[in-house]
């Protein structure tokens, strides 16, 4: 049993908004409308900056509060591979997995009333592909794959770097890792 | 910190924009009638059954229950994207979500508080009922009038609590995420019902009573307000963040600035009314100026429970984790 | 049908017209991706190559029903290696762009009001060609000019020769490569080439001036660059703003404008100090050594210091790190050079420097092209030049791309002879040119002016003829040919049919051509015919090539310098010239010298421009796909400034330049991430164009502030980084 993830290196990240793009022609995302994001911040005072690349998508979480605040069931994690998907014909477009998301992930397709989300591109995982931002992700930085399977390139990638997921705290156990540092954990 | 984002959706971004005054409305009347029901359960059990004899309001509170629940039910319909979709509501129960508690809830509610509300019509006018089908039933029902009352009183509170556990159990929202909005939540809904049937009630004596309730309510409400805030302010970073819209006082945030103010003169003025009107000694009919301050504390008191859905629906958006 | 109306009205009818045409493939994506996964529907992938940019990265064109509803990259192809950068995602939304040319069109009004009228091709191609055949009558041939940029060149720049005129300018040179690759030459013998040459992957320790990698979206470039970073490269950024790249650095240089010489020729100057340099790799393949280490005793990096605002442990500092990883140091000649005037002096010092450190022809530095290539086509030569062609008058080192704003002030002046047509294909020539004034009062000038475009932008609007190319995703273009470490063919085909009466460009030039009598310059039916007979003669299978869009010829890579495969550098003393004699002999300085360039006065910012990652040029400003992501540019300003300056983040303002030229309304981007003396802009915005729908009155155009440019006098490129700007408080918006 999988249990796909994804590691962002943000040293990689250039802020080249591919992943955007094609998320969006993928799965046909409205106008205006988006499932991942990239964030530049910058901290400091000229000429002492510092600049953090994040791009973000669903966590994909595994202790999801969307999931548990939908009152009809159309948020679901999926068994077989903990993908958190949606039942679009059940939703009745409360906005409680909007409201519960820590991430912002979610939104209203505003063209069919239903709530909807990064599904992880499982309709090309089946494939056998990567995900869409994954695939064509010019600086390399969104890596994909089982981080159950200690050989896959995330579980690697994740043993050799520190890393870290987005709001802990908030105790929805994030799929989606971050490198930022450049340091290897001792 | 300079932010640049590319790939925002309005609804998140910058912060929440989901729920709206037909949330709110919601919230209210939803805490209303259940803030009623309960009121109405007590008239009709209270001192045996006394103060409801020939009190019109054991009847008409009651009925007026599914009413404004129903009213309260066309607002969060209306906040529905896929109304079509309603059913599914009906078709699977999620023991995590409060909103599928809440939808089952109300199922069970609405027919005991009907059912209730018939049980309650007072003898001598039942031959007045149209269908000679609804008499028998009200006959009928005579004799479960405490067991319904039980019922009614116990799903009115709990209600009461959905309204304020819907909005508490967001992680994301550190404004709503806190154990102590349902109780406020369940506190400004009986409060609410205890006002109007306040305005209801036809004699004196039950007016009285539950003045005398109210206060009591007002008072727990006016504990626990500060609490709320003192929770979130000393709570995380968040959580302390999630309040400040009530207390910047700029042009911003103006209206929570007004909210807060507006609480802080209703509450107590609310309050003191009250105390005097039943320090006050009436006659044995009340005199017009004496009704008027019951329904002018009264109409008060439910526009404290509409001023702090409102605000905390639109506050609550703010915040963020 | 004669009736005349407004382009606007036909517009709106000709868009019900295509909307029948088009009715088939006019199911949403939403129903076809869904049916594609349910199985009813195939997808296609058809092969082909970008042209959002001149990358021409390998791509895949997903295809359901006659629609493209998605474009990935082609694994196979070096450019793209399976990706494409948000531009190439994007391209569907220029072939579906409602806004788009979609028949041709004559003008019906005075040049620039923007009436047309629509027109079949017969009709618009037999005015063009009568046109062209007066003007060669009365003013003979050379009195027709060609400007162009990206693939139609390949089809306008024959018909142009064959025409019997080899006046062409390439906003490519003149207002881009040209210093840099000039200056190359002179130094190395020859340029790095594009797509670079640079092996950005390997290196230890990268630098880059100007050179906003991530915000300069050159796909595979950028690939390569993050590798680098993911591996622990260094990074030195001089750049006067924060860029991305900026960023990731682990130097930030944040140098004063126009200073970049200054700061070349201390790292120069402390490199041979401290005998830093690869005396090795000098002796063997350098000459002038001797006189560079004189040339630049004086100028130390306390002098440096004082010019160009970097403190002068800092430079010292940087010329260590690049020292200690030498060789494996890219030092990046930069592609956008047109900046002072004296650019390929500075691209000179970035040679010298280069061979200091021993770059060239090393891992981590410029790697060797394969020296393998195609045969050409044996085909029918051109006519002889009755007059000497404009490209490289009074600049001696100027290239067959041609000297744009030289054939613009020759319509102008009508010296040395008169120039009284241009046919513009693929470059918006208002935005591309500094001062518009002077682009304008040519057009005036003008008997005809032809676009061939696909989008109705601002230089568009103010043709005579319009003639609709479509899209890349419809046509079949020129073989593109990849000389980087291994020799590579890609070709471009059609993945859908041309909507409404768009063409290919190859088959609008040969329609001219056959016009104009010029047929046998175009002695096949299609292109694809043309191709076909390339391959055969290159000896590559075409059908292969149909079926994977690039091949790549295994064998031909020799990127590094070893015994058996030594450099050769094609420079008059076939070394590697520190000290340049051809410059000399031409009187200019053999070797770099640093001149002052003025700063901006009080108040004064200096205006500099430059990329958006989700844009090019113009040319995407209307794409619905890239617009949704970056619809208006802004101005940033330093935030101490806008504070002394009382104007607010978001606010918007006026830019008005040393010659008093207003910007519209621009928005403001207070920002910590720019110098005190400079405001920083996305070129390509503020398009006087109403047919552009999206864009229409968003943002503010930097060329439209450029009203003056420095001439290189060796190259004659045109720096437009000389313009200074005030700024205007509290400009209305609408
Ligand atoms: N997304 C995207 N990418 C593109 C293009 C595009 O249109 N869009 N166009 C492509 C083309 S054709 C070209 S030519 C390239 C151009 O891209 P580049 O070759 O990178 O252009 P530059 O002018 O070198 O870089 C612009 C940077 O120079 C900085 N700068 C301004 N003045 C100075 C100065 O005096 N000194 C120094 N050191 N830095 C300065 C600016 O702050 C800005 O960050 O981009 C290519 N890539
Ligand atoms: N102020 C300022 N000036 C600059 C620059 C700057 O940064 N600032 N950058 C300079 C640089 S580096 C360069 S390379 C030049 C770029 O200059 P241009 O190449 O002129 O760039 P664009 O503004 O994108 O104009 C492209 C035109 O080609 C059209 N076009 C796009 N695709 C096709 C096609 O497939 N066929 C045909 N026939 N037409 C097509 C578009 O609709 C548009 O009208 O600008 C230079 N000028
Ligand atoms: S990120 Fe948000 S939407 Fe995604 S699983 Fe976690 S909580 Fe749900
Ligand atoms: S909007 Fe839809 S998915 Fe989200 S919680 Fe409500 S029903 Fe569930
Ligand atoms: S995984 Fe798929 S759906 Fe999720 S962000 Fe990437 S492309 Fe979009
Ligand atoms: S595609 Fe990759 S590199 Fe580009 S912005 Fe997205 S995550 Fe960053
Ligand atoms: S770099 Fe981007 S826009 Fe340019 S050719 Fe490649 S994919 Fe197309
Ligand atoms: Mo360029």
């Amino acid at each position: 049993m999988p249990k796909y993830g994804m590691v962002i290196d943000q040293r990689r990240c250039v802020a080249c908004m591919a992943c955007v793009v094609a998320c969006k022609k993928e799965n046909d995302v409205p106008h205006g409308q988006f499932r991942t994001r990239v964030v530049e911040e910058v901290e400091g005072e000229f000429p002492a900056l510092r600049m953090e690349l994040r791009s973000e998508l669903c966590n994909h979480c595994d202790n999801p509060p969307c999931v548990y605040n939908c009152p009809t069931g159309a948020s679901y994690k999926r068994s077989e591979d903990g993908l958190v998907l949606l039942k679009k014909y059940r939703c009745v477009g409360c906005k409680s997995c909007l409201a519960a998301c820590p991430y912002d992930a979610r939104y209203i397709n505003h063209e069919k009333g239903f709530a909807d989300k990064c599904t992880l591109c499982e309709h090309r995982i089946k494939e056998g592909k990567s995900p869409a931002c994954v695939a064509t992700c010019v600086g390399g930085s969104r890596i994909f794959g089982d981080l159950d399977d200690p050989e896959s390139l995330v579980s690697i990638v994740l043993r050799e770097n520190h890393s870290h997921v987005l709001l802990e705290g908030a105790g929805t156990k994030p799929r989606i890792y971050y490198i930022k540092m450049y340091s290897k954990p001792e | 910190m300079e932010l640049t984002i590319s790939g925002i959706n309005a609804a998140t971004s910058p912060n929440l924009h989901i729920w709206d005054w037909r949330v709110a409305m919601y919230l209210f009347l939803g805490g209303l009638s259940a803030g009623l029901a309960v009121m109405s359960s007590i008239l009709n059990v209270r001192k045996g059954g006394s103060l409801a004899i020939n009190e019109r309001a054991a009847f008409t509170a009651q009925i007026l229950v599914p009413v404004i629940l129903s009213v309260g039910m066309i607002f969060i319909f209306l906040d529905l994207e896929r109304k079509l979709n309603v059913f599914w509501l009906y078709l699977s129960f999620q023991p995590l979500s409060p909103m599928s508690w809440g939808s089952w809830g109300l199922l069970v509610f609405y027919p005991v508080s009907i059912l209730f509300a018939i049980a309650a019509i007072p003898v001598e006018n039942r031959h007045r009922l149209l269908f000679r089908q609804l008499i028998e039933l009200a006959d009928w029902l005579q004799q479960y009038r405490l067991h319904l009352a039980a019922a009614n009183f116990t799903l009115g509170i709990f209600i009461g609590i959905y309204t304020g556990v819907l909005l508490n159990s967001f992680v994301a929202r550190p404004l709503w995420n806190s154990a102590v909005l349902p109780v406020l939540f369940l506190c400004s809904a009986l409060s609410a019902g205890a006002a109007l049937m306040i305005m209801i009630a036809g004699q004196k004596n039950v007016k009285l009573f539950f003045t005398k309730i109210d206060i009591w309510l007002i008072a727990s409400e006016m504990t626990l307000l500060p609490l709320f805030f003192y929770g979130q302010y000393t709570s995380s970073y968040a959580h302390r963040e999630s309040i400040m819209p009530f207390f910047m006082f700029n042009h911003q945030y103006f209206w929570y600035a007004l909210a807060i103010m507006l609480l802080l003169i209703i509450l107590p003025a609310a309050l003191v009314i009250k105390v005097l009107e039943i320090k006050e000694e009436h006659g044995d009919t009340l005199t017009p100026e004496a009704l008027f301050k019951m329904n002018l504390s009264a109409i008060i008191v439910l526009l404290g429970g509409l001023i702090i859905r409102f605000s905390f629906v639109y506050a609550g958006q703010l915040s963020h984790l | 049908m004669t009736a005349k109306f407004s382009r606007r009205t036909f517009l709106k009818t000709s868009g019900l017209v295509s909307a029948g045409i088009a009715a088939t493939s006019m199911l949403p994506d939403k129903f076809l991706l869904w049916a594609e996964e349910q199985g009813m529907l195939k997808a296609d992938y058809i092969p082909t190559y970008c042209e959002v940019c001149f990358w021409k990265c390998g791509a895949m064109a997903k295809v359901i029903n006659g629609r493209v509803v998605m474009l990935e990259g082609n694994p196979k192809h070096p450019g793209s290696r399976g990706k494409l950068c948000g531009r190439g995602n994007g391209g569907a939304g220029l072939l579906y762009d409602p806004n788009r040319l979609k028949t041709p069109m004559i003008s019906v009004g005075k040049r620039g009001e923007g009436k047309y009228r629509k027109a079949s091709w017969d009709e618009a191609l037999n005015v063009v060609a009568e046109k062209l055949t007066k003007i060669k009558q009365q003013y003979g041939s050379e009195a027709v000019a060609l400007f162009t940029h990206g693939t139609p060149t390949d089809h306008f720049l024959p018909l142009l020769y064959a025409y019997g005129s080899q006046n062409v300018g390439m906003p490519s040179f003149a207002q881009c490569r040209g210093p840099r690759d000039v200056g190359l030459e002179l130094t190395f013998g020859e340029s790095v080439g594009s797509p670079e040459r640079l092996d950005l992957a390997n290196s230890k320790l990268i630098v880059l001036l100007g050179s906003h990698l991530g915000e300069n979206m050159h796909n595979s470039q950028v690939q390569d660059f993050s590798e680098a970073m993911a591996s622990g490269a260094q990074l030195i950024v001089v750049d006067p703003r924060f860029s991305i790249a900026a960023g990731k650095a682990h130097a930030w240089l944040p140098i004063r404008p126009a200073t970049d010489i200054a700061l070349l020729l201390a790292w120069i100057n402390v490199i041979i100090e401290e005998e830093w340099y690869d005396k090795e790799y000098l002796d063997k393949y350098a000459t002038g050594f001797t006189e560079l280490a004189a040339a630049v005793k004086a100028y130390t990096p306390e002098w440096a210091e004082k010019e160009t605002d970097i403190k002068a442990d800092k430079i010292v500092e940087t010329a260590r790190m690049m020292a200690n990883n030498a060789p494996a140091v890219c030092i990046h000649p930069g592609r956008h050079a047109t900046w002072y005037g004296d650019d390929v002096q500075r691209t000179r010092c970035l040679g010298i420097l280069m061979a200091l450190l021993g770059t060239w022809g090393r891992e981590g530095g410029v790697f060797i092209a394969t020296k393998s290539s195609f045969p050409k086509a044996a085909s029918k030569p051109f006519p002889e030049l009755s007059v000497e062609a404009l490209n490289t008058c009074g600049y001696p080192l100027a290239g067959a791309e041609g000297l744009t704003h030289v054939i613009r002030s020759s319509t102008i002046s009508g010296t040395p002879y008169p120039i009284k047509g241009w046919i513009v294909s693929g470059t918006n020539l208002m935005k591309a040119l500094p001062n518009q004034k002077e682009t304008i009062e040519a057009i005036n000038k003008l008997d005809l002016l032809v676009a061939i475009d696909v989008m109705p932008f601002d230089t568009v609007m103010m043709a005579d003829v319009i003639l609709p190319e479509c899209t890349y995703l419809e046509r079949h273009d020129a073989l593109a040919i990849g000389k980087g470490k291994m020799l590579t063919v890609s070709l471009r085909q059609p993945a859908v049919k041309p909507m409404y009466e768009s063409k290919p460009g190859w088959w609008i030039a040969k329609e001219l051509a056959n016009r104009l009598g010029l047929n046998e310059y175009f002695p096949w039916n299609t292109l694809e015919d043309k191709i076909k007979a390339q391959c055969s003669l290159c000896n590559i299978s075409y059908d292969e090539l149909k079926k994977e869009g690039t091949i790549v010829i295994p064998g031909t890579a020799a990127p590094y310098i070893t015994p058996l495969n030594p450099p050769e550098f094609k420079t008059a003393s076939g070394k590697i010239e520190l000290f340049s004699k051809e410059l000399k002999e031409k009187g200019f300085d053999p070797i770099p010298r640093y001149t002052k360039h003025p700063q901006p006065q009080a108040g004064e910012f200096r205006l500099v421009y430059g990329r958006n990652a989700v844009h090019t040029f113009s040319r995407t400003t209307n794409n619905p796909e890239l617009n949704e992501l970056f619809s208006e540019n802004e101005v940033w300003l330093n935030t101490k400034q806008a504070r002394s300056l009382d104007i607010k983040n978001g606010s918007y303002v006026t830019l008005v330049n040393q010659d008093g030229v207003k910007s519209p309304p621009l928005k403001v981007k207070a920002t910590e991430r720019i110098r005190e003396d400079c405001v920083y802009m996305v070129h390509g915005f503020g398009t006087t164009s109403k047919e552009l729908k999206n864009v229409f009155g968003k943002g503010a155009d930097d060329q439209g502030l450029v009203t003056r440019y420095a001439i290189d006098p060796i190259c004659g490129a045109t720096g437009m980084r000389v313009n200074f700007v005030r700024i205007e408080k509290g400009a209305l918006h609408a």
